[in-house]
């Protein structure tokens, strides 16, 4: 930078950078246009590596959503709404209990991000969501 | 504007320093260049489900979309399943530190999801970003 400074300081180099400053005009002018900036917000949710791992061990809050978007928890089923209350109840014992959330075929993806964004307010770690099994 | 830096640079009675001009360009220049990182969208309208805890998506520049009855989108295009994964290998060799943002429908099966997510895990490493709206 500095040595081209001093060339088109002097009189006698004469290099003519129109050309080229036409060239990077064009190029800022198409890399301002395709920037996009898009900025996605959403939820994280985590696929265990191990989906034969075991999920329902006593250290673990699964949660299910059948395939009539049903949720159930502690074998019994709760309002949609209620889920944050009943997670965060069980976090108060064990802050550190992973948060699963199964899904059966035909559950919708609201339900499933309903109860995802319910566990990350109640204070979970990391939501887990296990291949669903084939049947 | 190329003539007048042509007029300027070319004759001689002018003597208009365009260097600081130039670096500023460069710079600019430059800038974009790193900064833009050629999203392609899926190109359907979604309707996001509202989230509270709702959080940008770091880096999330690989889009797949989902829409009402399971179909997956990506670049504009419907992409059946075990295209998927092929789709996002190149997405990723082309930007290797993308994550992956999967934008539902609201009404879109858990299992297409489900199939969707299983095939590009392996490319994972960060969790899966679900896109979600704003609630408010």
């Amino acid at each position: 930078m500095r040595k081209r400074k001093r060339v088109a300081d002097s009189d006698e180099a004469e290099i003519d950078l129109t050309p080229m400053l036409d060239v990077v005009f064009i190029m800022l002018i198409f890399f301002i246009v395709v920037a996009s900036f898009i900025k996605e917000a959403g939820i994280e949710v985590n696929r265990p590596d191990n989906s034969k791992s075991d999920p329902s061990d006593a250290t673990s809050i699964v949660v299910t959503i059948t395939g009539d978007d049903q949720v159930w928890m502690e074998n019994r089923r709760i309002d949609i709404r209620s889920v944050r209350a009943n997670i965060a109840r069980l976090l108060a014992s064990d802050p550190e209990q992973s948060f699963t959330v199964k899904t059966e075929r035909g559950a919708s993806a609201s339900t499933l991000i309903e109860v995802g964004d319910a566990a990350r307010e109640a204070g979970v770690a990391s939501v887990n969501w296990p291949a669903e099994e084939k049947k | 504007m190329a003539q007048g830096s042509s007029a300027q640079g070319g004759g001689g009675e002018g003597e208009i320093d365009l260097t600081p001009m130039l670096d500023v360009v460069f710079i600019m220049l430059i800038f974009f260049i790193v900064t833009s990182s050629f999203v392609k969208e899926p190109g359907v309208e979604i309707t996001k489900t509202e989230a509270v805890t709702t959080g940008a998506c770091e880096r999330g520049t690989i889009i797949f979309a989902v829409d009402a009855v399971g179909k997956i989108f990506y670049d504009k295009k419907e992409v059946q399943v075990d295209r998927a994964y092929r789709l996002a290998e190149a997405a990723r060799k082309e930007a290797p530190k993308a994550n992956f943002v999967i934008q539902a429908d609201v009404d879109a099966p858990t299992s297409a999801l489900d199939e969707l997510l299983s095939a590009i895990k392996p490319l994972m490493d960060a969790p899966l970003c679900a896109s979600t709206e704003e609630e408010g």
